[in-house]
């Protein structure tokens, strides 16, 4: 569906006033970032933030109403600490109404699909076309085929994410919440492509 | 659906109690227990109370079994036909039923799933016997109430969720349904009053459907004012169709109930009691819930019919939302004992059932969390009656594809916590938190997973009880003001989140929150709620209509069909379920359209008119015109509404923009007087700046005075001290002058002597010559120093006394 911003410019006017802090803090050490996960339902969603930020898997997840928070903080090579705020959407199109209350002001945004569901990888294209739309514009995306783990059942190429996601400036990762796969380094490349607050001269 | 519940590190419904509060959850599992057996003998007192009285009154009732009995759960044994075998296998239950043990074994569940997934021909089979013996029904559930909790009563168990319910073991989809005890009756009672008041089964039907129709300002068909006629007009017909029920008013021993319900619902009682709030007895249409699953059953064998094709029932369920279902299942409580294969059999039929007979929600996540927590406390049809009133009635616009409903009850409490907690909310401000985000899937869920299941079903308890989203908005504010103080301390978003989902997570203390929750926010009403959502409201639509112009149309493109088809089921089912008003179809079915829209009367005239004529003449094709009128004529109905409803938001809009504008016209006012007093303010400090700056020269200026003036007065002193040592000078000069003087004199009178006396010696003896220039000189010499002297003594006697030196003078001039 088309949607732009569920809640009213009200709010959003409210936000981008009152709130300098969304794309990260100041300190260059130290970054804070919102990041916000989207794709269709039962791709994994849950369970990539699971995995990155608690080292769990759990094939039996309960499903996600509305959004789940959780945040993890992670040491870059230069020292930089990263914390990302995840926000985990829930799936089901119709949730895609309240998605604009969440990817407001992300920094971040991760597009996940499932590697076995073609139909997944058209919801992600959406979500994509979506953020460019309404999203923060200097947002980094990143796009992940995830339950790489299915390789045998793979319906969605890995050369069509990697295409799709050059042409829209996305960086590309296929990952397994079950198997840890490329899970840490989805999260690492991000935070290195983050853009830096320069240091307060 | 079986009632497995074990303890284990599960808490007492089965549900696995997170790691890190499973301390506090034994903390707590005790006082519960307390708490537990206080309410079941205050309930059980009230209900008996209450049996009597409905004796008393209602002596045709055939409710005479005074005792709580518990009739929840499904048959045990299929096989079973004599009542005989049920008592055995009840006592087996009871037997086995330790308050929480009960194992259900699944062999027993696993027939009626297999029995509903059957040929459509069985089904129908029995569905029909069980309308037949649907009147007797009530008769034969107070025989098997009776039975069982005369059983019961000798146990001395408690009630339980065990057993073989009055049903008839005969037939297999009894399973599927119990009613619920008659001790619950004057409740029920009670609580259908409500039911009827939004309308029966059928009205709903058209109403649901018409959800559905292209245009979006359906989602809403029963705003205002409108609705209420309709709701009026209905109540009416329920109380003359219908077995006449006392108005609400009558109930006295409501208030005694609410304080009752607030204080919870006791575990075994819940299930029913539940039911009974939502009215699940008189929402049951007979059969319904069975065509429901045979339309879905249809769907897998013959696979995707025409939905304005398929007649007499209702519209497939669409691929999409089955995918939905099948993928959620497994994500429904995953580890929870109950939802094994035949629970998650049960959990399916009642969400598929559910989005056949509502297609404007269909299914939405969360719906998976509400129909499996009913279905662990009540047998599969009850469970599905449940949800229908929760999701239509209750939460009536909350779960349909657009969530309207949910996006306006954001904005509604956000406006509540300004009001009530402006700090914790400037806070939340400055943070850049928004409260929606919080409160979303707080309210999406209904708590589901946010709070310890005790306080879940605590708030579940009032929300079933007062049919409203009242206690939603009350618990939420309670759990903000229960833990603002703690929110305030964080420093940035994201703690602010996480300290409040564990802090969430551990309510245990159920009380404590139901209690804050209604006695703290009693200024929450309905009414409130209602003005603030009429308030809110036109921009989420204003914002989905936006949306749904851009982007791809949510827009419904099979509106008509739907219509049409909603038109011919409730043809179907209102014949069944009215056969006792023999009528015609048609005429029944333009009965309906009164509740879409009461000015339609004359059209229905028309209309009825119309399908008399078509009796009359070659009748397929003038029923085809009917039924194409019908469909004109509602669609019409329904612009007319969509138009009205449209021109009223639009009027909120304008109104709320009028408002908005005089707000902002005052909100700029009062910022420039606050400007202006600021700037008065500086001056005035600035003033007093400067006051002060001039007093500290003052000041200091002073002390330069005194300063000089000690400095002068030192110098006087100084000046007195000088002129007195001169003056002391003087004297001692004056002294050493007159002492020099007298000297003078004498050393003068000593001179003359001396001279005298060396004339008379050279007189004397004029002797040898050259003594004498020898001589001459010495007094020559004398003479200088005697005449200088002298010469001194005269100037400075000369102011004295001038008389007295004339000889020395003379003598002075003589040399």
């Amino acid at each position: 569906m088309g949607c732009s911003s569920s809640v009213p410019d009200r709010s959003a006017g409210r936000l981008g006033g009152v709130n300098p802090d969304n794309g990260g803090a100041n300190d260059p050490k130290n970054l804070r970032v919102k990041l916000v996960l989207l794709g269709d339902s039962g791709v994994g969603k849950s369970c990539i933030v699971l995995r990155f930020v608690r080292g769990q898997f759990d094939p039996t997840s309960k499903v996600t109403i509305g959004a789940s928070f959780l945040s993890q903080t992670i040491a870059l090579q230069d020292s930089t600490t990263v914390k990302f705020e995840i926000w985990d959407t829930a799936g089901q199109e119709r949730y895609a109404a309240l998605a604009p209350l969440y990817y407001r002001g992300a920094a971040v945004a991760i597009i996940a699909y499932d590697i076995t569901s073609p139909e997944s990888f058209h919801k992600a294209q959406y979500w994509v076309k979506e953020l460019q739309k309404h999203g923060s514009p200097d947002i980094v995306m990143a796009l992940v085929g995830n339950k790489a783990d299915l390789n045998e059942q793979r319906e969605v190429q890995t050369q069509d994410g990697i295409d799709y996601a050059e042409k829209n400036g996305m960086f590309f990762i296929e990952t397994s919440a079950k198997t840890a796969d490329n899970i840490n380094q989805l999260f690492e490349e991000i935070a290195k492509r983050l853009p830096r607050p320069t240091p307060p001269s | 659906m079986g009632g497995g519940i074990r303890i284990l590190v599960k808490d007492s419904y089965g549900f696995t109690v997170r790691p890190q509060h499973v301390h506090r959850y034994r903390e707590y599992s005790s006082i519960y227990k307390e708490e537990e057996g206080e309410r079941l003998e205050k309930w059980k007192e009230f209900l008996v109370q209450q049996e009597e009285c409905a004796r008393a009154s209602h002596s045709k009732e055939e409710h005479t079994e005074p005792v709580v009995s518990e009739v929840t759960e499904q048959s045990g044994d299929p096989g079973q036909s004599t009542s005989e075998e049920r008592d055995d296998s009840a006592e087996q239950c009871a037997a086995v039923s330790e308050v929480t043990a009960v194992e259900k074994v699944s062999g027993e569940e696993e027939n009626p799933s297999e029995v509903t997934e059957q040929s459509s021909e069985k089904r129908d089979d029995s569905a029909e016997q069980c309308a037949a013996v649907s009147e007797v029904t009530a008769i034969e559930n107070v025989c098997g109430g009776e039975e069982n909790s005369s059983k019961k009563r000798s146990e001395g168990g408690l009630p339980s969720r065990e057993a073989p319910s009055s049903q008839h073991g005969k037939r297999r989809e009894v399973k599927t349904w119990a009613d619920i005890s008659p001790s619950l009756n004057c409740i029920d009672h009670m609580m259908s009053v409500r039911i009827k008041k939004t309308g029966n089964m059928k009205s709903r039907n058209i109403r649901c459907e018409s959800n559905d129709l292209p245009s979006i300002d359906e989602t809403r068909p029963s705003d205002g004012g409108s609705d209420d006629d309709n709701e009026r007009s209905d109540t009416a017909n329920a109380q003359t169709s219908s077995d006449k029920l006392p108005p609400e008013t009558s109930f006295s021993w409501k208030e005694e109930l609410a304080s009752l319900v607030r204080g919870g619902v006791p575990k075994d009682l819940r299930g029913e009691v539940w039911q009974a709030f939502v009215g699940v007895r008189t929402r049951r249409v007979e059969k319904y819930y069975q065509d429901l699953l045979a339309v879905e059953c249809d769907a897998t064998d013959g696979k995707e019919h025409d939905k304005s094709a398929s007649e007499g029932k209702k519209g497939d369920l669409p691929e999409k939302l089955k995918k939905q279902i099948e993928k959620d299942l497994p994500r429904t409580f995953p580890g929870h004992p109950a939802l094994n294969e035949t629970g998650r059999n049960s959990l399916r039929r009642v969400l598929s059932a559910y989005a056949i007979h509502n297609p404007s929600v269909g299914y939405c996540q969360a719906m998976n969390f509400f129909a499996g927590l009913l279905l662990l406390m009540m047998p599969e049809e009850n469970a599905f009656w449940t949800l229908v009133g929760i999701i239509d009635e209750y939460f009536e616009g909350y779960f349909s594809q657009e969530m309207t409903e949910s996006q306006v009850d954001q904005l509604v409490f956000e406006d509540l916590m300004r009001e009530r907690f402006p700090k914790l909310v400037n806070h939340l401000d400055y943070l850049g938190v928004e409260v929606a985000w919080i409160s979303g899937p707080w309210f999406l869920s209904i708590f589901v997973n946010t709070l310890p299941w005790e306080s879940v079903l605590r708030v579940w308890d009032v929300i079933l009880f007062e049919g409203n989203r009242v206690m939603l908005f009350r618990t939420a504010l309670a759990l903000m003001d229960l833990y603002g103080p703690a929110l305030v301390t964080t420093k940035d978003a994201g703690d602010v989140i996480t300290l409040l989902q564990t802090l969430t997570g551990s309510t245990f203390d159920s009380s404590q929150l139901v209690l804050t929750a209604c006695m703290g926010f009693l200024n929450i009403t309905e009414d409130r709620l209602q003005e603030l959502r009429q308030k809110h409201r036109p921009s989420i639509v204003s914002t989905f209509e936006e949306r749904s112009k851009g982007g791809k149309s949510f827009k419904d493109p099979k509106g008509l069909a739907t219509k049409l088809y909603s038109f011919k089921h409730d043809h179907g089912s209102i014949v069944k379920e009215n056969q006792t008003e023999a009528g015609l179809d048609d005429n029944i079915d333009l009965g309906e359209i009164p509740n879409l829209d009461s000015h339609s009367a004359s059209l229905d005239e028309f209309l009825k008119g119309m399908s008399i004529d078509s009796e009359a003449d070659s009748l397929p094709d003038l029923q085809e015109q009917v039924v194409w009128l019908k469909v004109e004529l509602c669609r019409l109905l329904e612009e007319k509404r969509s138009e009205a409803l449209k021109s009223e938001e639009l009027e909120a809009a304008f109104m709320e923009m009028v408002q908005e504008d005089n707000r902002m016209e005052l909100a700029a006012k009062v910022e420039k007087l606050e400007k202006e007093v600021a700037e008065l303010r500086q001056l005035l400090a600035d003033k007093k700046e400067g006051e002060n700056a001039m007093l500290q020269v003052l000041l200091k200026v002073e002390q330069e005075q005194r300063e000089t003036d000690q400095a002068r007065r030192f110098a006087e002193q100084e000046a007195a001290t000088h002129k007195q040592a001169l003056h002391a000078l003087q004297e001692k000069y004056d002294k050493a002058m007159a002492d020099m003087e007298k000297r003078v004199v004498m050393a003068e009178s000593m001179l003359e002597a001396t001279l005298q006396y060396e004339t008379g010696q050279s007189k004397a003896s004029s002797s040898p010559k050259s003594g004498r220039p020898e001589l001459q000189d010495n007094p020559s010499k004398k003479a200088g120093i005697l005449s200088f002297g002298l010469g001194w003594r005269d100037r400075s006697k000369a102011s004295n006394d001038d008389t007295g030196n004339v000889p020395d003078e003379t003598d002075d001039q003589q040399e």
